[in-house]
Formats: C-alpha cells, structure tokens, sequence
C-alpha cells in the first residue's frame, strides 16, 4: 500500500475544470514534484491534499485512511509557501514551537524540538529575532523548520523558492533535498520551474490543464516525453516531422531509422538538441542548414532549416569546428534518443 | 530628498501656523483673569480653570462623554471586526450593498440622524435616555472603525491563517493567535478614531440629548449661548492638553504614524 494515493481526484469551478481524474501513488519517503505551467491545477491539487480546497472527485488516501473527510487543522501535514507566510508578531522560535502548542506538547519538549528543529535548517541562534529582521533565504529555512517540527506524516512545498534569487535558489535546492533525505519525510513539491523539480524530485508529475501528461522519474520524463507538451515543456526539444512505412521505420528524407510503433503516413519524433549529432562523412543522415550560431561558453547553440522541420542543436565546445552560418550540414541521431510523439497532438 | 525652497518652506510654515492658531489662542485665552475673552496682559491666572469646579455640571459631562465614547467605539469595534473579515475575504451577493450601507452615516448630515432618532427613539421609548445615546453614537462611529479594520484585513496574507491550520489551530485560536494580531493595528486605531468622534460629536446629540444626559461638547454648545466667557476656553485648554496626552502615549505605546498611515508590519 502506497503511502499516498489520490483516486480520480477532481475539481471544478463552476464549468471550469482545474483538476480532472488525477490518479498518483506516492511511497513512504519518496519525493514528488508536481511540475506544469501556471494554471495546470497543481497549486489546487496540493490546496486539497492540504484540505484547503474542498474536493469535488475521488479521494485523498493517507495511509489508507481517506483524508477528504478530516479537516485541514487535523490532519497533520506541513506546508512551506512561497510567501513564507510566517507570523510576523511572533519571534523564530515562537513561529517554530506554535504547531508544537497546538499539539499540548509541555514547554520543555517544545523548547528541545524547536532547537533541533532551528539546527537542522541551519538557523541556530536566530531564536529571537523577527521574520522582518531576516532575509528571504532564512524566512524560508523558518517556515521549513516550522512545518517539519510536527512530525508531519507529508510535507507539501508550494514554489517554496520561487521568491529567492537565483544562486541562492541553487543552495536551498540541494539543502532541501539533504534535508528530505534526512528525515525521510514523504514530499510534494508544488514548482513550475523545471529545473527546481528535476534537481529535487524522485519523480516529477507533468499537469497541463487540469490533467497528468506523464509521472515518472525526471531523466525519464525528459528523455522519452510522452507528449508534444511534455517535450516542449521540459527542456529544448526539436519536433522533427518524418514519415512511418507501416513497418515500423521513421524516414526523414534519405535518412532512415527504426521506432517501434511508428504507423504509417506522418510521426513526430522528439529529439533533445544534445542527442543530434553531425554525422560522420558518408554515413547517413539528413541535411540541415545552419541559420543562427550563438557561443553560450560550455557550448554552442546552433538554429537550422531542415525537410523536418526548423531545429535547435547543441555542440559542446570540445575543440572540434562548429558548423558557420549558411553552412550545409548531415546530422543523424540513434533511434534509442528519438521519442515517438503520439499522432495528433499538435505542438 | 530634495530640499524645499524657501517659498515651499514659507508655504508650509504658514499652513501648520493656520492649522494650530486657533488651537493655540484658545489656549492662551483660557489663562486670561479677565472676565471676558482676552488675552492674559496682566499675566496668567488660573481662575477660570478654578471656575470649572463651581459648575459640576461639566465634570458630570465629561464623564458621561468619557463613558459615551468607550462604550459606543467599543461596541463599533466589536462590530466592524468581523463585518471587515467577512467583507475583505468573502465574495457574497450584496456584498456591496453591504459595505456601502455601513458606511453611510458618513454621507447622512447629522442634522438629520438627529432629527430622526429623535423621532425613532420617542417612538420605541428610548427617547431621552443614555441607552439611546450609546446606540445612536455606534451607528455614527461604524463607519471610521470600519474603514481602518477593513484596511487592515485587506492587507493579511491568508496564506499564514492557512498556515496556522496545517499546525493544528482550530477557527477560535487562529482568530486569537494569529488574524487578531495581525490587524490589531487597524482595531486600535479604529476604535481610537471612533472614540474621537464619539466624543466630538455634537450636531447630532443636541438633538438627542435629555437634560440627564447631556456631552460634554453639548454642555459647552449649551453654556455658551447663555454666556460668553473664558470658562468655555479653560474648559477647551483641558480637553486640548488630554487629547494631547493621550495621542503622545498612544504614540509610544504603538506609533501613531503605524497606527493611522498602518504598514501592517510591527
């Protein structure tokens, strides 16, 4: 039995759908990014596990037990928000041990926990101070000690670093996944920055409006996306248009390759720009013409027209000549780097 | 920041003098021992603050005022706190309509509230009464502490209420512990403003008022129509030095500029 599992999860505000038939189980200790572009529904879908948004569809179960039912004071998660949505009259330790008194755990108890608490997130000695007095980054490391010191059975992040600068942003992600790892507790990470829920997640959970285009592990999603969107939203993706035989082969002009499941007549295939690569003099490939090249430092980014469509690819900087603008080249990628897009899912 | 001219300073200087003179001469005149209105030439004296005692009169005044102003801004708080809660967090049919109805005792003269509690109060037997007073004035004073709590609770994120629940506070003690704090700013200066005009208020009371129950500022309206003398400047000197005494220690205990210009942060 997983730890938690939302049944067909659903809801609706008036005729618009934000949530539809959102099925996740979700293991003991497992972290879990729901990841999507803003409006997909996935700030509603943690408002629910939350309790804060009454479910209109499915079921919520924690351990077995469905928590529709239970009202969000009882059921016993913490929650970290963008804003940090700290207690602004109240000092750090005080914003700390207040789950704590809400629990009647005694003074002593309170105290120890709230120290623990401050130290596991790198905040010892700020007991007194103010959330005002403090920056983002420590607001944030409060409003995380805060939701961890209950114990919670989930931890819910909401954009939890989406308020913080960029290199401050890098630090608290990996210091939250230590975190995580440490104390095991089971997380669902609300984000619509890819970067933050491929670098935290054990496994991401892609949402476009209201749905789930595809769960699984963040290398996964990424190299084999199982929609357009999904290829689009995640990372650079190039779609090249090809033609199926009907026996399972994809040709792009001269150049053919096997995909499984390819029908016959036109398919979509996603390619990550770093998986094309310049095909070796007399293999085979098809022909590109590079439009734009632009020095990104560890690697050149490179724009060309093709039969198959425009695209993107990426050549490091390793040495080795970088196709000029104008320039006619052959490139070719292995059909193990190629995702079949499902027909008809227009980008 | 740029520095004023000394046309802007000369401008400014003349506003704040034009502000406080009457304030002042008020002040001055109340020292007078002369038994007209003048201004102290053969020096200060304190008769006519001596004289404030001969008429119990206004001792008896003020506190019924004092006690008129607490109980009505109270009770309008009590009011206006959950009223604003429900108006800034809630989207509800007649939501409004509702709004603009507490507000309108703004928009009515006090002439004519007078005039129809008058009525209203004879009708249902209140007429005369400090019962009568006190309801009159909470619905004239609604309005103030309305508008400093309402502008307080569009301000509370209600994102930390929600965080609150998570750590397992029920509706009472979130209220309590955390959206009570978090607006007291607006409660304090609300019921402060309230008070204030409770107090003032005369247009509207003159009409009410019994000859038991009789304000201060109607007292004074009353007093001086029969005569014109210093006790009525000596009489204005103390309430102006209590105003002012209780503005300074409001000052220190919350800061006034929090409190009316309401940051929200403490």
């Amino acid at each position: 039995m997983s730890h938690l599992v939302l049944e067909g999860l659903g809801k609706s505000y008036g005729s618009a759908v934000a949530v539809e038939g959102l099925d996740l189980s979700v293991e003991r200790g497992e972290f879990v990014s729901l990841l999507g572009p803003s409006g997909c529904g996935k700030t509603t879908t943690l408002q629910m596990i939350a309790g804060f948004v009454p479910v209109d569809r499915g079921r919520i179960l924690l351990d077995g037990g469905d928590l529709v039912a239970v009202p969000p004071n009882k059921r016993g998660l913490g929650i970290v928000f963008q804003s940090y949505a700290l207690f602004p009259h109240m000092t750090v330790a005080q914003n700390i041990a207040f789950g704590l008194e809400m629990r009647g755990i005694d003074k002593a108890e309170r105290e120890t926990r709230t120290l623990e608490a401050m130290a596991l997130v790198g905040l010892k000695g700020f007991a007194d101070r103010y959330p005002r007095r403090m920056s983002g980054g420590q607001q944030q490391r409060v409003a995380l000690a805060r939701a961890l010191v209950i114990k919670p059975a989930l931890l819910l992040l909401d954009e939890p670093l989406s308020n913080l600068d960029a290199k401050l942003r890098e630090e608290m992600q990996s210091e939250l996944r230590q975190i995580q790892r440490s104390i095991g507790t089971t997380t669902i990470l609300v984000t619509h920055d890819q970067h933050e829920a491929m670098a935290l997640s054990d496994r991401i959970v892609l949402m476009n409006q209201g749905r789930v285009e595809q769960i699984g592990a963040p290398d996964a999603v990424y190299g084999k996306p199982a929609s357009a969107f999904v290829a689009s939203f995640l990372g650079k993706t190039n779609v090249l248009r090809g033609t199926g035989d009907g026996s399972g082969a994809v040709s792009i002009g001269a150049f053919s390759l096997p995909i499984a499941g390819a029908g016959a007549g036109p398919v979509q295939l996603a390619v990550r720009p770093e998986r094309l690569s310049l095909a070796a003099a007399g293999a085979s490939g098809f022909e590109v013409r590079v439009t734009s090249r632009v020095f990104q430092g560890a690697h050149w980014l490179l724009t060309a027209d093709s039969a198959a469509g425009p695209l993107i690819l990426m050549r490091h900087n390793d040495g080795q000549p970088v196709p000029a603008e104008g320039e006619t080249v052959t490139l070719s990628f292995a059909p193990s780097d190629a995702a079949l897009l499902a027909p008809g899912d227009a980008r | 920041m740029r520095k004023n001219s000394p046309l802007a300073l000369c401008f400014h200087a003349l506003f704040v003098i034009f502000m406080l003179a009457p304030l002042l001469i008020v002040c001055v005149v109340a020292f007078t021992p002369e038994g007209y209105l003048s201004l102290p030439t053969r020096g200060p004296s304190l008769r006519w603050f001596k004289a404030i005692f001969d008429y119990p009169e206004f001792i008896r005044a003020f506190r019924d005022s004092l006690w008129l102003a607490a109980l009505s801004s109270t009770v309008a708080i009590m009011l206006a706190v959950p009223a604003a809660l429900a108006i800034a967090r809630h989207r509800f049919p007649g939501r409004e309509a509702l709004t603009t109805l507490f507000m309108s005792p703004l928009m009515v003269p006090h002439v004519v509230l007078g005039i129809a509690f008058l009525r209203f109060f004879t009708q249902i037997g209140l007429s005369g009464t400090f019962l009568g007073l006190v309801l009159s004035h909470i619905i004239v004073v609604l309005p103030f502490a309305l508008r400093l709590v309402l502008a307080a609770s569009y301000g509370i994120d209600q994102r930390i209420e929600h965080a609150a629940i998570s750590l397992g506070a029920g509706h009472a003690t979130v209220f309590r512990r955390v959206t009570l704090p978090l607006i007291l700013p607006g409660v304090v200066s609300g019921w402060l403003l309230a008070a204030i005009n409770s107090f003032d208020e005369v247009t509207m009371t003159v009409f009410i008022a019994s000859p038991a129950t009789v304000t201060l500022p109607v007292r004074m309206f009353l007093y001086i129509q029969d005569n014109i003398d210093p006790l009525i400047a000596a009489v204005s000197a103390c309430l102006i030095a209590l105003t002012a005494g209780l503005l300074i220690a409001l000052d220190r205990l919350f800061g006034l500029d929090r409190l009316f210009v309401g940051t929200g942060k403490g």
